[in-house]
């Protein structure tokens, strides 16, 4: 059968962020494909040169409109260590447990799409009518849902009332509760089963080779988590379970990131129960003394890293940031090559692609 | 999680490149070690086979402004503890020997370095544009 090309993007109906692909195919097999970023590049990496630190808390809160918060957490704590700053642990443990929501409305936002993929729409509804519940409580406490804007140098913008505290629990409760029904939907719907075992199976060697991290990694039994391994404050403090699959195929990669949703809603428990009374930001000088440093931390679709040089002026002199989906958007070539067309779309999701922040 | 002692890996890489690297003790949170760029690749094939480091985070480069006639590069590899490989190339002909053959994940990241920095990495074929339009015509945006 004849092989035929299909130029998909950078806009396209199967795709939720900007991307370019061609797909090789012949009759309903894909033979492989090439993809290219950069439709919403914005030179971000450049850009921040430009601006001074302060300002820079903001720039870099845009890189992603998912998981802008890991974003300006690892970014201020990059710019922190520099200064020699000691944040107030409540503030660390603010930083964390909006690291933490975000981490749910993040994995249910993808747990949605794979749901919609597949045609199961009732489970795309309740997971993104869910995530709001996330999304209420950032907006609750911020002011915002998607920029939250709640990081500065030296500590958050804001404190939690006793009140807040109490609807963050309550919220948490409830979102636990639809989380292990979602795990049970999921362990059982034999429509989903069928769409995602032994689909794009991917071994721990390749994920090695490919540098691939997150929940990405993990459902392919590679045990790589920044919170635990590389510990940025206050996670060093504490204990959550980091959540492993073997089989590496779309269903694990399923079920990975829905016992993630659980045990980061525990974790939010945990925090707020570990969480200390005390002032939640401290005076930070906006020339930064000149250095260098190098710093990682968990965005909900892995390791994020960023790192930071200052020439002892207001601006950086370098800031490089290499977001958690730029390996994994490497591999969907690799993907794509010997499965379904039918499948396309469950192996493109199946990696939780952010292109904003890859393109950055 | 794999622990590589740091130690015993710079041992090793004093025997690849068969002399004394310099320790850059710029970085906090990170060890950094400069090698030769010639002997990027060794290295680099030497922790993958006797340590099974792959875990490559991303590849820095950068000008600094007290040096402009140098680009330097940074191997940022996570081997239970932060370590990173420098290199300074002459920003004239900056070439350097590309590791994507070995270690697929680093494909996306010279491309970068390679369009950003007009770094020409030895062994790939010609590099195809990853984020700047196709059209790009002011060279590498931070030269």
């Amino acid at each position: 059968m004849n092989k035929i090309s299909i130029p998909i993007g950078p806009q396209h109906p199967l795709l939720k962020e900007p991307l370019t692909m061609n797909i090789d195919i012949s009759g309903e097999r894909v033979l492989g494909g090439t993809l290219r970023l950069g439709y919403v590049h914005r030179g971000i990496e450049r850009l921040a040169q430009q601006k001074t630190y302060v300002q820079n808390v903001h720039l870099i809160e845009r890189i992603c409109g998912i998981c802008s918060h890991v974003h300006t957490t690892t970014f201020c704590h990059a710019v922190e260590t520099l200064l020699g700053i000691d944040v107030p642990i409540r503030a660390q443990y603010i930083r964390a447990l909006m690291c933490e929501l975000e981490r749910v409305h993040s994995h249910l936002l993808w747990l949605g799409i794979i749901a919609k993929h597949v045609g199961l729409d009732t489970i795309f509804m309740h997971t993104w009518h869910d995530r709001e519940l996330a999304l209420d409580i950032m907006e609750e406490v911020s002011g915002g849902r998607v920029s939250h804007a709640a990081n500065q140098i030296g500590g958050v913008r804001f404190d939690l009332s006793q009140e807040q505290e109490a609807m963050i629990r309550k919220t948490v409760n409830d979102l636990s509760d639809k989380a292990n029904t979602l795990m049970d939907v999921i362990e059982n719907e034999p429509v989903l089963q069928a769409r995602t075992k032994g689909v794009a199976p991917l071994s721990a060697e390749t994920i090695k080779n490919y540098c691939v991290v997150g929940p990405v990694a993990r459902a392919s039994g590679v045990d790589v988590d920044m919170r635990r391994d590389h510990p940025p404050p206050p996670y060093d403090r504490l204990t959550f379970n980091v959540i492993t699959r073997q089989d590496g195929d779309a269903w694990a990669r399923t079920v990975v990131r829905a016992e993630e949703t659980r045990e980061t809603l525990k974790l939010c428990h945990t925090i707020l129960d570990e969480m200390p009374d005390g002032p939640v930001s401290v005076r930070a000088p906006r020339k930064v003394p000149e250095g260098e440093v190098v710093v990682r931390s968990e965005a909900p679709r892995g390791e994020l890293l960023y790192y930071l040089r200052s020439d002892g002026s207001e601006n950086p002199a370098r800031l490089k940031v290499r977001t958690p989906t730029l390996p994994a958007l490497n591999l969907i070539p690799k993907q794509l090559s010997a499965i379904h067309v039918a499948d396309i779309p469950v192996v493109m999701a199946g990696v939780d692609l952010c292109i904003a922040c890859a393109d950055r | 999680m794999v622990m590589i002692d740091q130690k015993t890996l710079q041992k090793e890489i004093n025997n690849v490149i068969d002399s004394d690297f310099e320790i850059y003790p710029g970085i906090q949170g990170d060890h950094t070690i400069c090698i030769p760029s010639v002997q990027l690749k060794n290295v680099i094939v030497m922790m993958m086979d006797k340590f099974d480091c792959r875990h490559l985070s991303g590849i820095t480069a950068q000008i600094r402004s007290e040096n402009q006639d140098v680009i330097e590069v940074l191997y940022h590899f996570w081997i239970g503890s932060s370590f990173s490989l420098m290199i300074k190339l002459p920003k004239h002909a900056p070439k350097l020997a590309e590791i994507t053959s070995i270690l697929p994940g680093a494909d996306f990241y010279e491309r970068e370095v390679a369009e950003m920095f007009g770094v020409e990495f030895i062994g790939r074929e010609e590099i195809p544009p990853l984020l700047l339009p196709d059209d790009w015509d002011q060279g590498p945006p931070f030269i």
